[in-house]
């Protein structure tokens, strides 16, 4: 197998459901051993495409290859999937809910495995309990657990860190860079825009079934150039309204993002803020992915619920 | 295959080791034998008190008859002739004369009587009694009780009436009663059961008498056991495939097998939990039984085939229900398809007598050709002795393979579209388009 080779190949790939096409004529090619992060609004298409991949919901059209192979269900085996929604028998132990779904991936024996991965997420006082005592955190480490136990080669993961408190978000990120330093790949959806930047190697994004972005943070940062003006200003967004040239403000309370119209100079506008108010920083950024998320995702979002 | 084996060993594993399968394994014998001593012990626990019965007797021949055949039954069997204790109520005769002016009046006075208790029951002979071709509206006897038609005093009392009415008729012919008492005599034919050749020694084998036990008791045991089965093994399924589907836990499970494959495992472990349960009651019912002397009445040739009945209705049922699971989203919706989902065990239930009855007739042979119905009213109709011929449950077993490889497939097909189809409420339409479409 060479490093260059795809984990996973979608080509033109449509899935509808009734009357709702849910992803449509969607490609993507996930390279073997990256980190790909999947953002999208709701209902966009993530799980459905993370679902195809699984083999879980089969295309209309199109095709999948994962490993080099056309999905038939054989080689699912080589793919860890945790669902958005966390299931677990909840009257098994947590120890033998791992060791069923371990060996129900390929039939060996997942024990030690299992002791290891409760021992490195804090959970080997847990083993032996049920699954319906444990906290909603707990519960969505012992389902991660229950992903990785078998030592897949593709680990799919369907919005990982909701509802996880930072000591464990810092835990399962760090488990799962593990994992790609171990020679896995990693897919997730996320709707943390901070994770996306900070872990992915690239990121993939879907709105309404179709693909809008596609590659690394900087080369996507690349496509809409340095645009944005991070400001923090003494009578912070009160003195930056009705400026010249400022497309859209973003008040984040400390600091405020301008977005700055094509075709204009940061440093007018940056005049101009002088004129009105003490300027404590200022800096020419590229967008961060959670506005150019907005910018793809927000006005016609609205648009759509006000419909 | 290695996946549907490890599937159904967490199935049968889940419910083999919980309290209740373990509890129910051996409550429901318990039950069983505890109702059956219940009946034993509270069969001798009878109101032993007077039981006066009031007779109007407007023909006038038979009201010392009563009286002497109630004297007669009371020293005979009121006593316990061991103990002396009295086991049975005394029935005592009250001669009430006729009014003839307003019978209606006097009818309700005694009916006011037995309501206030004093009376068990009053008893009207028609003048006419002696011969009811004449006028039969003045032949009538009446019984009246307040549970006239289950009374076992009302089958009594019609012997010693009748006795002394035919006795009196005799008279009248010119014959002496005296000379005359074996013209009443009854003889009753005995149930037997067929004469058969010893397969060792040639010989003809004597037929045995058949008694209600054998008759009624195993051809009823053997399909309420198999229906015990069911319930334990294939019913279950249902809820267990809508929690696994509301729990988000058949996605997960679904990115390590296929649907068909997850399916399959959950009714192989029905199918482990059956026939370990039907194991535990067979063996310990033989045990049992012939721990108490009744080893004649063990149907041995049909056990064979009750396993066998057992592991193909829990197959044909057990896709049936993982099917209907997985179409519900919760457990209302799960109750409401239990119901249809559960009539093909209930009707076999509801034709049971019928069939034990007639298990040749043409409505019980070809119910039992019914996949669904052959489990339990093939087995009745087997466990009554030479009954059905021998191709019979044969085609019977042939039709359930047939049916339970389409309920597995069909099975199949909808709970693979409909295992992950949330928010769509359960309808039949979807179901069977499902199977049929895929």
């Amino acid at each position: 197998m060479s490093l260059a080779m795809n984990a996973v190949e979608i080509r033109n790939v449509t899935k509808t459901f009734g009357k709702v096409t849910a992803v449509d004529g969607l490609s993507l090619d996930v390279p073997q051993g990256s980190v790909y992060g999947f953002i999208g609004p709701n209902g966009s298409g993530k799980t459905t495409t993370l679902r195809m991949m699984m083999n879980i919901y089969y295309p209309d059209s199109g095709s999948i290859q994962v490993f080099g192979e056309q999905l038939h269900g054989a080689c699912t085996d080589r793919i860890g999937y945790m669902p958005e929604e966390r299931g677990l028998y909840k009257r098994m132990k947590v120890r033998d809910v791992l060791r069923f779904y371990g060996e129900l991936k390929n039939g060996k024996d997942v024990r030690k495995e299992v002791d290891r991965w409760l021992e490195r997420l804090d959970l080997t006082d847990w083993a032996s309990r049920k699954v319906e005592t444990l906290s909603k955190g707990m519960a969505q480490k012992v389902q991660f657990i229950a992903t990785v136990v078998a030592r897949p080669e593709l680990v799919i993961l369907d919005e990982p860190f909701t509802g996880l408190d930072p000591v464990n978000t810092d835990a399962l990120r760090e488990a799962v860079l593990d994992l790609q330093a171990a020679g896995a790949t990693v897919i997730f959806s996320t709707h943390d825009m901070n994770v996306a930047e900070k872990m992915c190697d690239f990121i993939f994004m879907i709105f309404k079934g179709g693909k809008v972005l596609d590659g690394t943070l900087a080369a996507i940062q690349d496509q809409y150039g340095s645009d944005t003006i991070r400001i923090r200003a003494e009578d912070g967004s009160a003195a930056l309204q009705g400026l010249a040239g400022v497309e859209k403000i973003s008040d984040f309370g400390q600091v405020q993002e301008l977005r700055v119209a094509p075709d204009r100079d940061p440093q007018e506008i940056l005049s101009a803020i002088m004129a009105r108010t003490r300027v404590r920083s200022f800096e020419l950024a590229k967008p961060s992915l959670h506005d150019i998320f907005v910018r793809i995702a927000g006005p016609e979002a609205r648009e759509v619920n006000d419909a | 295959m290695r996946k549907v084996l490890r599937i159904a060993k967490r199935e049968y594993l889940a419910t083999v080791r919980t309290k209740g399968f373990i509890l129910g394994l051996v409550l429901a014998p318990v039950l069983f034998a505890g109702s059956a001593l219940a009946m034993l012990l509270f069969r001798n626990q009878v109101d032993t008190r007077d039981k006066v019965i009031a007779v109007i007797d407007r023909s006038g021949l038979v009201a010392e008859a009563v009286i002497a055949a109630a004297e007669s039954r009371n020293s005979a069997v009121v006593y316990d002739t061991l103990t002396g204790e009295k086991i049975r109520a005394p029935y005592v005769i009250e001669l009430v004369p006729p009014e003839d002016v307003d019978p209606d009046r006097q009818r309700l006075e005694l009916s006011n009587r037995v309501r206030r208790g004093e009376l068990h029951a009053f008893v009207e002979i028609g003048a006419g009694a002696l011969h009811p071709r004449e006028e039969e509206a003045a032949a009538r006897i009446g019984y009246y009780s307040k549970s006239s038609a289950v009374d076992d005093l009302r089958s009594w009392i019609e012997r010693p009436i009748n006795g002394q009415l035919r006795r009196l008729r005799l008279a009248e012919a010119g014959v002496d009663p005296a000379a005359a008492e074996d013209m009443f005599d009854w003889v009753g034919a005995a149930p037997m059961g067929l004469v058969s050749v010893d397969p060792e020694t040639g010989a003809i084998v004597e037929a045995k008498r058949s008694t209600e036990l054998e008759a009624i008791l195993a051809p009823l045991v053997m399909p309420m056991l198999m229906f015990l089965m069911i319930m334990l093994g294939a019913v279950p399924l249902l809820n267990a495939v809508m929690e696994e589907k509301s729990q988000r836990i058949a996605e997960v499970v679904l990115g390590s097998v296929k649907p068909f494959e997850f399916m399959s495992g959950k009714v192989l472990g029905g199918v482990g939990v059956s026939l370990t349960a039907a194991t535990v009651y067979v063996v310990g019912g033989v045990f049992a039984v012939r721990h108490m002397g009744w080893a004649d009445y063990i149907p041995y040739q049909v056990l064979p085939w009750f396993f066998a009945y057992t592991l193909l209705a829990i197959i044909m049922l057990g896709a049936t229900y993982a099917a209907f699971g997985s179409v519900c989203n919760d457990p209302s919706e799960a109750q409401s398809l239990m119901l249809p989902g559960m009539l093909p065990v209930m009707i076999p239930m509801f034709v049971l007598v019928p069939v034990l009855r007639e298990p040749t007739s043409a409505f019980a042979t070809g119910l039992s050709f019914v996949p669904f119905f052959t489990p339990m009213l093939m087995l009745i109709r087997q466990t009554v002795q030479d009954s059905i011929p021998v191709w019979q449950p044969w085609l019977g077993i042939a039709g359930m393979i047939l049916f339970a490889a389409f309920c597995v497939w069909g099975g199949g097909r909808v709970f693979r579209v409909a295992i992950l189809t949330q928010g769509t409420p359960p309808k039949f339409g979807n179901i069977v388009r499902w199977a049929l479409r895929g």
